[in-house]
């Protein structure tokens, strides 16, 4: 049977191919071929290649304000869902007794984000806004004379926002990792007297930390390639890389929207790799 | 803290102390989590209460009455835009995405067992298509179509840019599934007489159940709601997550937020109505470990 | 004379797995119609491998495996009329007992009707018949295995393989499995072919042993000569009911050469078929329940061969006592002792004493 399988292997991977390569491989590769072509000032372009386009990104003072608007943005998602995932999943996996009820609570975290994003957005707006729940109960509540203006349409709300969508992925892969911790060997340490801080920074921290880089490639990749949210929840204040770009699409600028793309696509996976580097993936999925 | 021995629970999960009750830190780390949840609902609890505001009321609190005014209007009026439609072919979209994702991702996952040639491209390009932004690939496959003077459907190219993103999830949780797998069974049944066919259809198939099950419910969700890879390649017709989105800009009604309310009961509906199947898969199988 | 259906033939069987040594290094072995054969070795030692192989689960790199006189290799395992039962069971668990025994008669088209007749008439013949709508999480080891074994059989197999099927068990039901092993062998009249790694296992139910290791047969035939008359040093103390000492020859004489080891001359029967010349470098193995045990000082008969040496460690073992010696760099030299006759005059650890033995009760290992 064994030597058998060798072939099946390829038909079996081939409709997975059938769909990346049309789907993902060509419109990479459309985009780079777009990025050295021109505009004709139409949304057509034209066949001359160019360096142009990629001189402009880099030479612009525009295109470092976005990305550090950017990644400004992204360290700071980041970072809090980080807190706040590790926390929550560690609570899930060691505080927890029953399994049945860990399960219950963690898919109770995951079913929000199974509604439409942009409800998810909007629904901020009768929370943090002028008029919102928040600030009616700080007014009323004496706290506060005026509404507090930078609840909303401010970099707070877009970083809100984002954590509030992409806490969840940083949950479930760690969730993930802790769970696969032997229990045996927190016992074991429990018994050879270490107190519950060093099982943290011993055990738990070192052995959750392929969940943790799972989770901040996509909350990385993710943030880094938005356009919606940030737009809506800075009111316009802000703007992010891809948000130009969506700009730039939007007045049919297809080249310099492609240059800018390429530029960040590759930004964006050299974060990834680096992060893969540290992880083997295929062994973490694995339950 | 306690030097109480750790527990050895049935199910072997918590190292909190036994009989003398929780730690403070228990107390700490669960208000953190109530928190969270209540951060995580709340702006929709908002949504939904706000949907049954008075015709007379407006887009914030305080709510001026109680009425189904808005949901009427939803499903009604033209110009709050075509929600019947979209939600129509989000649906039908979602579906055809659904099958297609369980299937290859069923493939794939059965090809990944082994190691073949290119096995380490195939599971890159995988993340790769996972981690681009959704925009650029949208982008790309706008302009691959304008080249071959294709126009774009969303039933035909949005498909194939919402599978660039369900699949890798999809073939993702099948590795999850397949490793709980034993080779073992599928090696009895051959052993046992039946042929290729018939070893998928009456023992992987039916074992690997829950998991596919699973795989459908990323599919599904992930389909429903996708934004990004299906701005530019949906065509002129839109699904819901666009028509939401051009609502946002035009509509300042709280119709919106009664899209929401329903949007969110078919998601519920949809997960209950998946988690249930696989629940009662399980029970029969009388099996003690949960399908992810 | 006509080979049964279920005589086995493996003819210079190798197999390589990609990059290792041969993990089965030419094995010729020959099975007879019938009989129940146990394939005996530690980890690794390729038994689990050939097992697979006359399965058709695996292919050999090279050599002939005959079933019935037919070369089987390339056949799938349908095809073969073999059966295999998996050390985990492999039990379908989306299936009830009944359909995982119906399941071999389901694959070949037998109407739904017939093949729970089939299969409730396998059930009654394991015993089994009120557990036939459980599923097999739902059951205990002992009755997975039983399922296991009647779906295997159902189909009328002319060899059945056995992969470990004890060593899940605990030790009372693995005593009590053995025997209902050798019943169903019986009653069905066929090879069984069983991989373990407990002598004791293999010696109480096998009519042929063949002890393995490193991918080669070392030695194959009744449990009695397996155990008795060992070929080699690895036969002897893998099977464990033998001393092995080694030394160099000091002197011959007529009927006995003195060896010396763990610092006594011991005297060593001569046999036709080995000659041994001084200075020689030979290993001698000795019943462990041939020792008697003897206080210092007394005398010796003649044809008695003797090693003075000093107790280490005692264990009770129930109907014999172990009495573990100091025999100098040799591996453990062990001592069974009836339990009355050792506590009619027991030793005590530390106590000097010489075992003694027939010397023509040893036996001079290749």
């Amino acid at each position: 049977m064994a030597a058998r399988d060798g072939v099946f292997g390829w038909l079996y991977i081939s409709p997975l191919m059938l769909v990346l390569v049309p789907f993902f491989v060509a419109p990479i590769l459309v985009v780079l071929a777009a990025s050295f072509l021109q505009s004709d000032g139409f949304g057509g372009l034209i066949a001359s290649p160019t360096l142009q386009n990629y001189v402009d990104i880099f030479t612009s003072g525009l295109t470092l304000n976005l990305y550090v608007e950017t990644i400004k943005f992204t360290l700071l998602t980041w970072l809090f869902s980080l807190i706040i995932g590790f926390w929550v999943a560690y609570f899930l996996v060691f505080h927890i007794r029953s399994p049945l009820l860990a399960i219950g609570l963690f898919l109770l975290c995951t079913v929000p984000f199974w509604t439409s994003n942009i409800i998810r957005m909007i629904s901020w707006i009768p929370l943090l806004g002028k008029e919102g729940l928040i600030n009616m109960a700080l007014i009323k509540s004496g706290v506060v004379h005026e509404p507090l203006e930078f609840l909303l349409f401010s970099s707070f709300s877009v970083v809100v926002a984002y954590v509030h969508q992409l806490t969840i992925f940083m949950i479930v892969p760690i969730f993930n990792s802790m769970g696969r911790i032997d229990k045996r060997v927190v016992e074991a340490a429990l018994d050879a007297g270490a107190s519950r801080f060093d099982i943290m920074r011993l055990i738990v921290l070192p052995l959750s930390k392929n969940g943790i880089a799972l989770g901040t490639i996509f909350v990385v990749s993710i943030v880094m390639g938005d356009f919606f949210v940030i737009k809506v929840m800075s009111g316009g204040g802000s703007a992010s890389v891809v948000g130009a770009l969506y700009e730039d699409v939007g007045v049919l600028q297809y080249p310099s929207a492609a240059a800018s793309a390429v530029v960040l696509t590759i930004m964006v996976t050299l974060v990834v790799t680096a992060i893969l580097r540290s992880v083997d993936v295929r062994k973490e999925i694995t339950l | 803290m306690s030097t109480a021995p750790a527990s050895k629970t049935v199910a072997g999960h918590a190292i909190a102390p036994r009989a003398s009750g929780r730690p403070w830190t228990f107390y700490v780390l669960l208000a953190v989590f109530v928190l969270y949840v209540l951060a995580l609902y709340g702006p929709m609890f908002c949504i939904y209460i706000l949907s049954f505001q008075d015709v007379r009321g407006g887009l914030v609190f305080p709510m001026k009455g109680l009425s189904l005014h808005w949901f009427v209007d939803l499903f009604t009026q033209v110009r709050t835009g075509d929600v019947k439609g979209s939600f129509d072919r989000s649906v039908k979209l979602a579906v055809i995405v659904t099958v297609i994702t369980v299937v290859v991702s069923f493939l794939a996952g059965l090809a990944f067992r082994r190691r073949f040639r290119g096995d380490g491209v195939v599971f890159y390009l995988m993340i790769g298509s996972l981690v681009a932004p959704g925009l650029v690939l949208s982008i790309g496959i706008g302009l691959l179509l304008t080249f071959i003077g294709v126009e774009a459907r969303w039933y035909t190219s949005a498909v194939g840019a919402q599978l660039s993103w369900t699949l890798p999830f999809g073939v993702l949780v099948m590795f999850a599934v397949m490793s709980r797998f034993d080779r073992a069974w599928e090696e009895a049944a051959y052993d046992l007489g039946a042929s290729r066919w018939q070893a998928m259809r009456l023992v992987v198939i039916p074992i690997l159940a829950p998991g596919l099950v699973a795989v459908a419910l990323f599919g599904f969700t992930l389909s429903y709601d996708e934004f990004a890879r299906t701005l530019q390649t949906a065509g002129s017709l839109n699904t819901l997550p666009l028509e939401i989105w051009s609502m946002t800009l035009n509509v300042t009604s709280p119709s919106l937020y009664a899209l929401g309310t329903v949007t969110t009961i078919i998601s519920f509906v949809i997960i209950a109505v998946c988690l249930g199947t696989i629940g009662r898969m399980q029970k029969r199988r009388a099996s003690r470990v949960p399908p992810l | 004379m006509e080979l049964g259906h279920g005589h086995i033939e493996l003819a210079g069987v190798v197999k390589t797995f990609d990059g290792f040594v041969n993990a089965v290094d030419g094995v010729n072995l020959k099975i007879p119609d019938g009989s129940y054969c146990c394939l005996l070795g530690p980890s690794g030692c390729g038994k689990t491998t050939i097992l697979r192989m006359i399965a058709g689960h695996d292919d050999p790199t090279a050599g002939e495996i005959l079933i019935g006189g037919e070369n089987v290799v390339g056949l799938p395992p349908v095809a073969r009329r073999t059966a295999m039962m998996f050390q985990s069971y492999a039990l379908f668990p989306h299936l009830s007992v009944r359909d995982n025994i119906a399941f071999a008669l389901q694959v070949r088209g037998m109407s739904k009707a017939d093949r729970r007749k089939a299969a409730d008439a396998m059930i009654e013949k394991v015993r089994l018949t009120e557990f036939a709508d459980r599923l097999p999480a739902q059951l205990s080891g002992g009755q997975q295995q039983r399922v296991a074994l009647a779906r295997a059989a159902i189909t009328g197999p002319r060899v059945l393989l056995l992969d470990e099927p004890l060593s899940a068990l605990d030790e009372f039901l693995r005593i009590q499995m053995r025997q209902e092993l050798r019943r169903m062998q019986r009653e069905l009249g066929i090879t069984f072919v069983h991989v373990t790694h407990t002598q004791l296992e293999a010696i109480a139910l096998a009519d042929l042993v063949v002890v393995m290791d490193k991918g080669k047969v070392r030695q194959a035939g009744p449990a009695r000569d397996v155990y008795d008359s060992p070929n080699d040093r690895y036969v002897a103390e893998f099977l464990g009911g033998q001393n092995v000492l080694s030394g160099r020859i000091q002197s011959v004489n007529g009927k006995h050469a003195v060896m010396a080891a763990a610092g006594s001359g011991i005297q060593v029967p001569l046999t036709p078929h080995i000659r041994l010349n001084t200075g020689d470098s030979i290993a001698v193995a000795v019943r462990r329940d041939d020792i008697e045990l003897i206080r210092p000082g007394h005398k010796t008969s003649d044809g008695t061969a003797s090693l003075s040496s000093r107790v280490t460690a005692i264990e009770y073992q129930g109907y014999f006592v172990k009495v573990m010696l100091d025999a100098g760099s040799n591996a453990d030299f062990v001592v069974y002792v009836s339990e009355r006759k050792f506590f009619s005059n027991p030793v005590g650890v530390g106590d000097v004493v010489l075992a003694t033995w027939p010397v023509e009760h040893a036996r001079v290992l290749a």
